[in-house]
């Protein structure tokens, strides 16, 4: 869900832009070093950013015949870890914008915290947890997959709401105006991307046990249990 | 995706130094944001189209369809702004008239951005934000992240495509279950090949000395002065305009 260019008020844009920068500074720095230390994760990393733009602008099949596309957070938190997803997310996002004019770059900000930022840490906490309780892999891949994208979805209506108060009911009522606007293509859309990363996430186990140790990155918890 | 990117490398103000189109865009950029959108917006629209279609050479077509999508995106979200819901005494929804208005500028306002970006987007490659990044104090690292990353979407999107053809074919997307796996799939093996393509462009790099940094000369784009100085001037123009007819001039 992105946030078209020049839908924000200027003040809410700067503002959200300010929120965005400290994470996106912590993410390049980290990924500045981890470039400096092991030179081959920079081929990966592009690989893999590649990849995410390409999954989401991938046609997912729909249920309720609207358009709709993958946001791939849940996987790139998943597979890289939300600190290194902030930088790759945020390239994303702007190639997004200066490719498909898909978003903007006023509001690069306000985008990259609900889908770099908060997404993938909710998703990643989510898979964290699910690891910690023992469920099955294929159970907390899925749900990390589904919150992620619940969370893009609700940090982006909360977004909205700030900026457009609702003239009677404030922004109570505007957040869940926006709620509801979104909640027939978001909600489905959540389910099919929790069944897809889902499916993704079995190929890769299945078939690329190597590549999966090679992303040393965060998901320990996932890499140690891919099959040999 | 393909036909954006052609004309930003074909279009006649290709050669054009990057700036020389920055200016201008953002300059409207910041106008349609700071001043009232009704008068401002429609005349940055009128500009853009102008500096694009006429100026840049790219077709009116592909000016348009680039903006339907945001557009399409805005005119869904329009009622909802324009709509009061209220708690008071149960649930009541009515369309006061400051909704209407905030709706309208809203609209307005986002689609003169969009044809802000659309501008850069169609007349300049992504490529040539490259200095302007590097002066702006980005790691040297993170700009060559950029670039692998922009030349691997385009092999990605390729191979894309082209599995998805293949799985269609054969009933891959008949029926809404084999649809979500065939997507799987198709994303997993992306993402393996892609790894793949990371792991063979590493050891060919490092074979011929890579030391984690592309040397490329880039074409010579001299700054022109004479055509800042016009495009700073339509800024000012369209902004000089724009406030006028908002005091309700003339």
């Amino acid at each position: 869900m992105h946030i078209t260019e020049g839908f924000l008020p200027p003040l809410h844009a700067a503002a959200w832009t300010a929120v965005s920068l400290p994470f996106i500074i912590a993410s390049a720095w980290r990924v500045n070093r981890l470039m400096r230390d092991q030179p081959q994760t920079k081929l990966l990393l592009a690989a893999s950013g590649a990849f995410a733009f390409v999954i989401s602008a991938l046609k997912l099949p729909s249920l309720t015949g609207s358009c709709s596309h993958a946001t791939g957070t849940g996987l790139g938190a998943i597979l890289f870890g939300p600190s290194v997803m902030a930088l790759l997310g945020t390239i994303v996002l702007a190639f997004q914008a200066l490719l498909l004019a898909h978003g903007g770059i006023t509001t690069l900000g306000a985008n990259v915290f609900s889908m770099a930022v908060a997404g993938p840490w909710v998703a990643y906490a989510v898979l964290r947890g699910s690891r910690w309780l023992n469920t099955p892999l294929a159970a907390g891949v899925f749900l990390a997959a589904m919150l992620g994208d619940l969370t893009t979805y609700t940090v982006t209506a909360g977004q909205l709401a700030l900026a457009f108060p609702d003239p009677a009911s404030g922004m109570v009522g505007s957040f869940i105006k926006f709620v509801g606007v979104f909640a027939p293509t978001q909600l489905p859309l959540a389910v099919v991307e929790g069944l897809l990363t889902v499916v993704i996430v079995d190929f890769l186990r299945e078939y690329s046990g190597d590549e999966l140790r090679s992303l040393e990155f965060p998901p320990e918890t996932f890499a140690a249990e891919a099959r040999p | 995706m393909r036909a954006i990117d052609h004309y930003a490398w074909t279009n006649r103000w290709r050669d054009r130094h990057p700036a020389e189109k920055l200016l201008p865009a953002g300059g409207l950029l910041v106008l349609t944001l700071l001043l009232p959108p009704l008068t401002t917006g429609p005349l940055v629209l009128v500009g853009t189209a102008l500096a694009t279609v006429g100026g840049a050479g790219v077709p009116l077509r592909a000016f348009l369809a680039m903006l339907a999508a945001p557009a399409a995106f805005l005119l869904a979200g329009a009622p909802f702004l324009a709509m009061s819901i209220s708690f008071a005494d149960g649930f009541d929804l009515h369309f006061p008239a400051e909704g209407a208005r905030l709706a309208l500028s809203t609209t307005v306002r986002a689609l003169a951005a969009v044809s802000c970006l659309t501008f850069l987007t169609l007349t300049t490659p992504l490529v040539d934000w490259v200095p302007l990044l590097r002066r702006a104090g980005i790691p040297a690292s993170v700009i060559e992240l950029i670039l692998l990353m922009y030349r691997l979407i385009f092999v990605f999107a390729e191979r894309a495509l082209t599995g998805r053809r293949a799985q269609a074919a054969r009933l891959g997307y008949a029926r809404f279950d084999r649809g979500v796996r065939s997507a799987g799939l198709l994303a997993g093996n992306l993402f393996q090949r892609a790894l793949a393509q990371a792991r063979r462009l590493e050891i060919g790099l490092a074979a011929r000395g890579y030391t984690g940094e592309l040397r490329v000369l880039r074409p010579e784009q001299p700054l022109s002065w004479p055509r800042l100085a016009a495009g700073a001037a339509l800024v000012g123009l369209i902004g000089l305009l724009g406030g006028l007819l908002a005091r309700g001039w003339p």
